[in-house]
């Protein structure tokens, strides 16, 4: 987990004890944990949505019966397999056959033990370190590029936070590839196309050259742009010798049908929301952007450029040889 | 009239430099990446300003800046750098290909006519 900027992550917690509610709520304060709480009616439903889930805990009696959650838990995993489950037991000797409990969860955990419970989100969900400066500077020049092309909106960014999950926001996205000496893969913007096309009509001005969806497209392109523009300027040395670079590719797979992407990679990902707020209507919309490093993280090589006084030359200005 | 020519991949910021040219009265026309500036130079010789994005696919800004130096031997037209690259040996190719000027993105209005006037008035 980065050191001391506060990366979070949404868990479900599929938990009907109220006794242990306090427990568990503080271990999720303590460790940088969102807990999602749900009715038992409503979990695949809401597994099909947008959740960006991190991992679930589960406990053996959230079901009717001990038969009953395994089978809820069965279906889970089939469901969303990347999303890791962590089952709390009653007590150590609580009776379950062990291979039906390996086939869906990937360890257990008793209320009064939770080790195991730090142990699953420091190997499943906080488990890659981030370097500090990375995830400010990510949000600083996001914010930037998203207020250069929504003048009109106010722009702010949410805490950083680690998914596993799988599922597109969204109808439209954009992804760009990085690369460079200490992460290869790609980043992504995703947001909903109706309400960006609320927020930019709502401009005063604006008229459409092209079919709306192009236009939104587009525009989403060039924040993309001005973003990886911004990384590259402050993060990727270009003249670190490029001919030693990896050249590894993996295919990427989308399914529109289920909104699902797959990077090939089980690691989990760095997110970040964005909200664009139109003060005067109080419409706003929500851009999630993804950095998926799933070819490549040294994060021991990662470096922030540092410009010299000549370089200094502020975004926009013009610099005439 | 003297014309300026805007070469970017994105529409977006096609429309956003074009919008702002025209409000200050400046005549333009645009090409959607750097072979299609080099069409759009030889098609009409009132180009005296190019600015140009340096990430476009088909061909690149400093490969169109440097075949108009070299192949098609235009060393009077101004050409300014529109983009997200601030790195140093990018801007050393740009010059060493007869750039006059650098700005990055995000696009601001104030910098365009900066370069208007020391380029072509």
């Amino acid at each position: 987990m980065s050191d001391d900027l506060d990366l979070v992550s949404k868990v479900l917690i599929l938990d009907n004890a109220v006794e242990h509610f306090d427990t568990i709520k503080q271990f999720c304060d303590e460790n940088g944990l969102i807990g999602l709480r749900i009715h038992s009616n409503n979990v695949l439903r809401t597994l099909n949505s947008y959740v960006d889930l991190g991992g679930i805990f589960m406990a053996e009696d959230y079901a009717e019966s001990l038969e009953k959650t395994i089978e809820l838990a069965s279906l889970i995993r089939k469901t969303r397999p990347e999303l890791p489950i962590i089952l709390r037991r009653k007590s150590d000797s609580s009776n379950v056959q062990s291979d039906n409990l390996a086939k869906c969860f990937v360890d257990s955990y008793t209320i009064d033990d939770l080790s195991p419970l730090r142990k699953f989100i420091d190997d499943y969900i906080f488990s890659i370190v981030y370097p500090n400066a990375l995830i400010r500077g990510i949000t600083e020049i996001s914010v930037q590029s998203l207020q250069s092309q929504f003048k009109a909106q106010t722009v702010t960014a949410n805490a950083p936070y680690i998914v596993r999950d799988r599922i597109i926001f969204g109808e439209v996205f954009s992804l760009i590839p990085l690369e460079s000496n200490w992460c290869r893969g790609y980043m992504m913007l995703q947001t909903e196309e109706s309400i960006l096309d609320s927020l930019v009509v709502s401009d005063v001005g604006l008229q459409y050259s092209q079919t709306p969806f192009r236009e939104l497209n587009n525009l989403l392109g060039e924040v993309t742009n001005l973003i990886w523009g911004s990384f590259k300027n402050r993060f990727i040395n270009d003249d670190v010798d490029r001919a030693n670079r990896s050249v590894t590719q993996v295919p990427l797979v989308i399914n529109h049908q289920n909104k699902y992407i797959s990077f090939g990679s089980e690691n989990p990902q760095l997110c970040f929301k964005y909200t664009l707020l139109d003060e005067a209507t109080g419409l706003f919309c929500s851009i999630y952007q993804w950095f998926i490093f799933n070819l490549d993280f040294t994060p021991e090589l990662f470096e922030e450029i540092q410009t010299t006084v000549d370089d200094l030359i502020d975004s926009g200005e013009l610099e005439l040889f | 009239m003297a014309k300026i020519l805007i070469v970017d991949d994105s529409s977006t910021v096609r429309d956003q430099v074009g919008e702002f040219l025209t409000e200050n009265g400046l005549d333009f026309i645009s090409a959607i990446d750097g072979k299609d500036g080099i069409v759009k130079l030889q098609g009409d010789p009132n180009i005296k300003l190019i600015l140009s994005d340096v990430n476009m696919p088909n061909m690149d800004g400093l490969t169109m800046v440097e075949k108009i130096r070299n192949e098609l031997g235009n060393s009077t037209v101004n050409i300014i750098m529109l983009t997200t690259e601030s790195n140093p040996s990018m801007k050393e190719r740009g010059k060493a290909a007869g750039v006059k000027g650098w700005i990055v993105k995000p696009f601001r209005g104030e910098s365009v006519l900066t370069a208007i006037k020391k380029l072509i008035e």
